[in-house]
């Protein structure tokens, strides 16, 4: 099978690590950063410095500045920029973005003001259509590092998560499959506001028992408002689900665990963000997940909580305090569909 | 105009015949595919079920004479008589769908058309009660660019006259439409739709070959250029909603036909326009609320009420419809490519921002334009959805769904904890409202409407106008009081009484998903 031409939009953590994949596959892939002399570096020493990551980017990845330049002639378009810059890099590259291509990003995250998926962005400011989210359990240092792992391609076009599987798949790396993108994306952003959660109990010193019960607690919600929005709640018990969730909770990598560890220490949330010098999506993730579990009508008092944390000033310590005093229902609530009562109903 | 005539139903046959048995036969041969044993043995036992319920004579005994004769040679049919088997049931389902177009017979329906309708209208002027609005330029100038397959909501059963007659208006060339079996019945009703461009859907039929033979039907029609109409709500709304969920069967047939059009190099799109229908009255709003409230009731709900003969009632209607100046709105959505996309002046597909693209790119893998089943049923997946938008936002609000919706979500506010069925049974018979109270409502509900038409969210027609909610009453009052055996609503001094709550629900249900309401339990 002849070599795909890739393209990868950001030349964050994750977008270099995903190039590095698709180009040691042998792939020509295109690495697009804002940042030409980010680009001059990957093109003249192959390493990415700021990142932080020690990788050696194969020769099959050349970095550009220019959209046009890594779009050109791509099969299979991989976007990997945070999301709150995911709108704009996205209207940029619509000028050559056509409707043969095949588009997925690895942004785990929803647009601040809007709440929007990344995959409906993609849907509201470009020609594709053939769409899909790429996530899981992925720390990217540890995958640049060649050390085992596996994620999902979600899409409901098998071309998309073939093309995925071709670009990315190696000895070191399984690629699962799914047709889920809004279960996938929910988990993805929403997963960050657990770790947040879990991060902050690490730092009081509650006990593995009590974290035990954040993580498992924010996974129920979680899971209660994906399916309130349209998700398969089968998507939560698999990689992009808990397992993303166990290792954004429990390692110490993990950026939003470190918000959450740095928030029980007494820090600001400003000095928090300015010690990570890197985007924490759990901050934004938070406020969102708040909004559509009202739109939902659904409660989060887990999320709710880690919420006011973040934004209103409440101290973790109290907001655990509020959590344990809450009355305890059944452990795990029926899923009960939102089904249209027959006024709604056509018929 | 590129065609004066549908394709007859003759002329496509061989393609469609070919088409299904070809594929069905590779299907075969693949690893894991239903060998065609199995193929004939699903036809068999389908149509067997089918027939069961059926009556005897007519099509029905013809139809279990063949299964019959199919069961009779199966048993240890070798792969070339398995084969020949399988054509002869494609070619028996494809003959019963083809439509048999006459350009005779048209050029006489659509002279007589104008006048019949007139007459039914109480000799008014046609165009003054069916009112064309909407996207009619563009539909017009997608028909011209392309293909263009038209998908209605689906009121009554005069809804396929109406659209006849709404082409006819606008100058557009003739429809194929897609009428279920069930209409072919009457030898004179089915002799004109044959011949007037319609070809048959059998909802009966659920042998996997018979709708694989429908959709390539409608595939081959659609690849070769000719315009189409269906209902993809799959029968007259029950409760008076507009459809939300849609049929994706024949919608789906889209990308496949524009992936053969483009590869035998024909020029032109081929374009999706969605297209509400409106009425201030419904001929079977009596017949069709009962039908959705005994499905929805089980043992909650008994009907009482006998209705009319028809004659009687169609009469009633057109007198109604004509003494009070009522109009029914066909109102035309924007056209949109086979995956959802807008289109411009020159029927070229354009991206969110505006920049025309080449719509092919959504058919290719590699450059090379490709079949993917799963890729056209996402596309299909998330075209119907727009549609179902669009038939929501384009559906004309009218004084007689606003006054009822007004009435029931007060009777509602008044027994919260009430169910659908109790909810009906306490306003019928006879409760009353307060007449300021409901003319209040009105007012807000038309405000809340002008607010969302504002933004294109909504359509109102000009009898709704602010400030004048006791004139928007009064026409609803007169309306219902025209055609319905009880007059719906009747005003009682300074009181409405509702003198029929189903259909009270059933008018206010027009407006369902459009304007808020407190939850009821079903």
């Amino acid at each position: 099978m002849s070599p795909l031409q890739v393209a990868v939009l950001g030349a964050g953590n994750w977008g270099t690590t995903l190039a590095a994949l698709a180009g040691a596959n042998g792939h020509a892939t295109r690495l697009w950063t804002r940042d030409a002399a980010q680009a001059a570096e990957v093109n003249l020493r192959r390493t990415n410095r700021k990142t932080g990551l020690t990788l050696e980017l194969p020769a099959q990845v050349r970095a550009t500045a220019s959209l046009e330049e890594a779009l050109a002639g791509a099969e299979l378009v991989i976007a990997a920029v945070p999301s709150q810059a995911f709108r704009e890099v996205m209207a940029a590259a619509s000028a050559w973005l056509e409707p043969h291509h095949a588009l997925v990003h690895g942004t785990k995250g929803l647009e601040l003001g809007t709440h929007a998926r990344m995959s409906e962005i993609v849907r509201a400011e470009t020609a594709v259509r053939q769409l899909g989210a790429v996530a899981g359990p992925n720390l990217a240092a540890e995958v640049s590092a060649g050390l085992p792992a596996a994620t999902v391609a979600a899409s409901p076009f098998p071309r998309v998560v073939g093309l995925v599987r071709r670009a990315l798949s190696s000895p070191r790396l399984m690629v699962f499959e799914s047709r889920d993108v809004l279960g996938v994306e929910l988990c993805g952003a929403l997963k960050n506001v657990v770790a947040i959660a879990a991060g902050m109990a690490d730092e009081m010193r509650v006990g593995e028992n009590a974290k035990a019960f954040l993580i498992t607690r924010g996974m129920i919600e979680l899971t209660r408002l994906g399916f309130a929005m349209g998700a398969q709640p089968e998507t939560m018990s698999g990689l992009a689900g808990i397992g993303d969730l166990m290792v954004t909770c429990t390692s110490r990598r993990s950026r939003n665990h470190r918000v959450g560890v740095a928030l029980a220490r007494g820090e600001t949330l400003e000095a928090a963000l300015q010690a990570l010098g890197m985007v924490a999506e759990g901050v934004y993730a938070s406020v969102a997940a708040r909004q559509l579990a009202l739109e939902q009508g659904v409660e989060l008092p887990l999320f709710e909580r880690i919420d006011r944390v973040l934004h209103e000033g409440l101290h973790p310590r109290e907001a655990l305090e509020q959590l344990m005093g809450l009355e305890a229902g059944r452990d795990v609530p029926r899923l009960k569909a939102r089904a249209a009562s027959s006024l709604a109903r056509a018929g | 105009m590129r065609r004066a005539e549908v394709i007859d139903g003759a002329a496509i046959a061989p393609e469609v015949i070919n088409g299904v048995t070809e594929a069905v036969v590779a299907a075969s041969r693949r690893p894991g595919g239903d060998p065609l044993v199995e193929t004939v043995h699903e036809t068999i036992y389908t149509e067997t079920q089918r027939l069961a319920a059926e009556p005897a004579g007519g099509r029905a005994r013809s139809d279990r004479a063949f299964v019959a004769e199919l069961r009779h040679a199966l048993p240890g049919a070798a792969q070339t008589e398995l084969e020949r088997m399988v054509r002869r049931i494609v070619a028996r389902y494809a003959v019963e769908i083809s439509g048999r177009f006459d350009p005779a017979v048209y050029a006489v329906a659509t002279r007589a058309l104008p006048g019949a309708l007139a007459q039914l209208l109480g000799g008014g002027d046609v165009e003054q009660r069916l009112l064309l609005e909407g996207e009619v330029e563009a539909l017009r100038a997608a028909a011209a660019h392309g293909t263009v397959a038209l998908v209605p909501t689906h009121v009554s059963n005069l809804d396929s006259l109406v659209m006849g007659w709404a082409i006819y208006r606008l100058g557009l060339p003739p429809f194929a439409y897609a009428a279920g079996l069930n209409l072919f019945s009457n030898p004179a009703l089915g002799f004109f739709m044959g011949h007037l461009g319609a070809y048959t859907v059998d909802r009966k039929k659920h042998d996997p070959l018979y709708l694989a033979t429908l959709k390539e039907y409608a595939t081959v029609l659609f690849a070769r250029g000719q315009h189409g109409l269906w209902f993809p709500g799959g029968t007259r709304s029950r409760s008076g909603a507009v459809e939300r969920s849609l049929k994706l069967g024949l919608l789906g047939t889209l990308p496949q036909a524009l992936s053969r059009s483009l590869s035998a190099g024909r020029r032109g799109g081929l374009y999706v326009v969605p297209c509400t229908l409106t009425y201030p009255l419904v001929l079977e709003a009596s017949s069709l609320v009962a039908d959705f409230l005994r499905r929805e009731g089980g043992p909650h709900y008994v009907e009482l009420d006998d209705e009319f003969s028809r004659p009687r009632r169609w009469a009633a209607f057109f007198k109604g419809l004509a003494e009070l100046d009522l109009a029914v709105h066909v109102r035309f959505g924007a056209p949109m490519d086979v995956v959802g996309n807008p289109i411009d002046a020159e029927g070229r597909s354009v991206d969110p921002k505006g920049r025309p693209i080449d719509v092919r790119g959504y058919l290719t893998a590699g450059g090379q334009l490709v079949a993917d089943a799963a890729r056209d049923a996402e596309y299909t997946r998330e075209v119907g959805e727009q549609i179902a938008r669009a038939w929501k936002r384009d559906t004309v609000a009218l004084p007689t769904s606003v006054l009822a919706w007004a009435v029931f979500e007060r009777a509602r506010r008044e027994r919260p904890h009430a169910d659908l069925f109790r909810l009906l049974r306490g306003l019928a018979p006879q409760a009353e409202l307060d007449l300021g109270t409901i003319c209040a409502d009105v007012e807000r509900l038309v405000a809340r409407l002008t607010g969302l038409a504002a933004s294109g969210r909504a359509r109102l027609a000009s009898e709704l106008q602010p400030g004048h909610a006791r004139e928007a009453v009064e026409r609803a009052l007169a309306t219902f009081a025209t055609y319905h055996p009880v007059p719906v609503l009747q005003r009682r001094g300074d009181r409405i009484a509702v003198t029929d709550a189903n259909l009270v629900y059933y008018y206010r249900n027009r407006l369902e998903g459009l304007l808020p309401r407190e939850e009821v339990r079903a």
